[in-house]
């Protein structure tokens, strides 16, 4: 039972990252219908551009923790810069000439561009992230937590509070959920939505690049950290559903939870495996997801 | 105040409009009637920058506004109630008539008392008053279609454009909208209204145009088209 309660919480913090990733996906698919590609990458540079700052607040002997939190709005305006370029290069062009698939070549496309920029910047392999809390877990009813698990938890609640609270209580936010619901009947309100699309898209990566800054310190850094990480949150999205934004922690959670179960009480080489399989029987039952609503294309 | 000259419009390939001039002065009601498919929408859409026109010129207040995004449009002081109400169904009744209120909320336009102005709205339509905190898309047609109304009114426009408010709704409720339409224009806004049922249109109109296939067929002041035989004929199913 201990162990099934250890696997649980690595399966939680885990989850949660893939939710916020999968929640960076939604951002852009409700306000324009398209989604960036290259969301892992967007994480990987994240990730670097957060380790680089820190490492250099550490050197300007600053403490681990402090380095940290001072890096954090460095690592978040990164993100609103880089998702901001992706949308310009890859996807505002494919929006405009109503093309169904352009904007999926592109952000593919730019994803590599900016993993191999990483490569070539950060080097190939792994680093170390400094963690800015201790890395000796706290023991909860004989379960070990590592401090960096709870952050996890809890930044990727409040990064997504943060936005629900935004769309609800401020003008700008209302813009955007209003050009999520009715592109041009926004336009009519005097709503910018080529503007509300690019700035979706600039939240979008700054969700992913915290994902980064949050799962760095428990892994290891380097640019090829994301690939994975943006695919399999590609599946948590579809699986809660690209419209629902409570579904994509729902299936984090279920993704994060069973890949940590089958590593143990299976095999690790398995891992994988029942997250894409549930993820086939979603697409076969409830394409808009467990708790999407079905969305009617009109021909 | 608003001016159309020759416009002509359509999507892609297909032109829907053929070099149509509407004006419409300031303070004055102006209804534009036809059958389905004349190009009514079209030319409100063409108006407030939902599609691009081809040619022609559009000027409001004397400014260009051929071509302009519908946002910049907007901005200049031309809402537009469109066709199908188009109401944010995930946002409360409030929301939305704020949302009508965004170039004045964010400077664009000057901003007055905007929660003042939503109390009017619920004064003009009592029963959003009652959905307030309800969410747009749990409302009848009929609230709707109030709605769609008073969150372009929010805009403290210069020029409205109303496409086919009376759209799908029970003659109760059309009465209703007219009786508004009516309201509104004793407070002199500058109107350009489409409708399907022109008697009721030229019934409060100043001024009406005749839209047939794409081309303009007739016009002149309201009462005086309520009375011509071809116009009773074709649209006021008065057909001798």
């Amino acid at each position: 039972m201990q162990n099934f309660f250890q696997i649980l919480v690595s399966g939680i913090s885990v989850g949660m990252i893939y939710g916020v990733i999968a929640f960076g996906y939604q951002l852009t698919f409700s306000t324009s219908k398209t989604l960036n590609f290259g969301q892992g990458e967007a994480l990987t540079l994240g990730a670097l551009v957060g380790l680089t700052a820190v490492n250099f607040l550490i050197g300007v002997s600053l403490g681990n923790l402090w380095a940290y939190l001072i890096a954090l709005p460095v690592v978040f305006a990164f993100g609103m810069l880089q998702g901001t370029v992706v949308e310009w290069l890859g996807v505002r062009q494919a929006i405009r000439t109503k093309s169904e698939a352009g904007w999926i070549m592109a952000t593919i496309a730019l994803g590599i561009i900016f993993k191999n920029m990483a490569e070539h910047i950060w080097g190939k392999d792994p680093i170390k992230f400094p963690s800015p809390v201790s890395e000796n877990p706290l023991t909860i009813f004989g379960v070990n937590v590592r401090l960096m698990e709870i952050i996890i938890v809890l930044g990727a609640l409040a990064m997504m509070l943060g936005v629900e609270l935004f769309n609800r209580r401020s003008i700008y936010g209302k813009a955007v959920v209003a050009t999520a619901n009715d592109r041009d009947a926004a336009g009519l309100m005097g709503i910018n939505t080529s503007q509300v699309i690019t700035f979706s898209y600039g939240l979008s990566s700054l969700s992913a690049a915290l994902a980064g800054v949050l799962i760095a310190p428990i892994t290891l850094t380097g640019a090829n950290m994301g690939a994975a990480l943006g695919l399999k949150a590609f599946a948590v999205a579809i699986i809660g559903g690209l419209s629902s934004g409570l579904g994509v922690v729902v299936g984090g959670l279920i993704l994060g939870i069973t890949e940590s179960l089958t590593g143990f009480y299976f095999d690790t080489g398995y891992k994988d495996v029942p997250g894409l399989i549930l993820l086939l029987l979603v697409l076969s039952f409830k394409p808009a997801g467990l708790f999407g609503k079905t969305a009617i294309k009109k021909v | 105040m608003l001016e159309i000259k020759n416009l002509v419009a359509g999507y892609g390939k297909v032109k829907v409009l053929h070099a149509i001039s509407i004006s419409v002065p300031k303070g004055q009601l102006v209804t534009l009637i036809g059958s389905n498919g004349a190009g009514k929408t079209t030319t409100l859409r063409a108006i407030s920058g939902m599609i691009a026109p081809e040619a022609g010129e559009i000027t409001l207040n004397g400014e260009n506004i051929t071509g302009k995004s519908s946002h910049d449009i907007t901005r200049l002081g031309l809402a537009h109630s469109p066709e199908g109400r188009r109401v944010f169904g995930t946002l409360s009744v409030t929301d939305n008539l704020l949302l009508g209120a965004f170039p004045r909320l964010t400077g664009k336009r000057p901003k007055g008392d905007v929660e003042a102005d939503v109390q009017k709205m619920f004064d003009l339509f009592p029963r959003l008053r009652e959905r307030r905190e309800q969410l747009a898309g749990t409302l009848s047609g009929g609230e709707q279609q109030m709605l769609a109304m008073g969150r372009a009114l929010m805009l403290q426009p210069e020029v409205l454009l109303l496409d086919e408010p009376s759209m799908g709704l029970a003659p109760k409720l059309v009465e209703e909208v007219f009786s508004i339409i009516r309201r509104l224009k004793e407070a002199k806004t500058t109107m350009l209204l489409v409708e399907q049922f022109a008697a009721a249109a030229l019934e409060v109109a100043d001024f009406g145009y005749v839209l047939e296939n794409g081309k303009l067929a007739g016009s002149g002041p309201a009462d005086k088209l309520k009375n011509d035989p071809a116009v009773r004929a074709a649209y006021l199913g008065h057909g001798s």
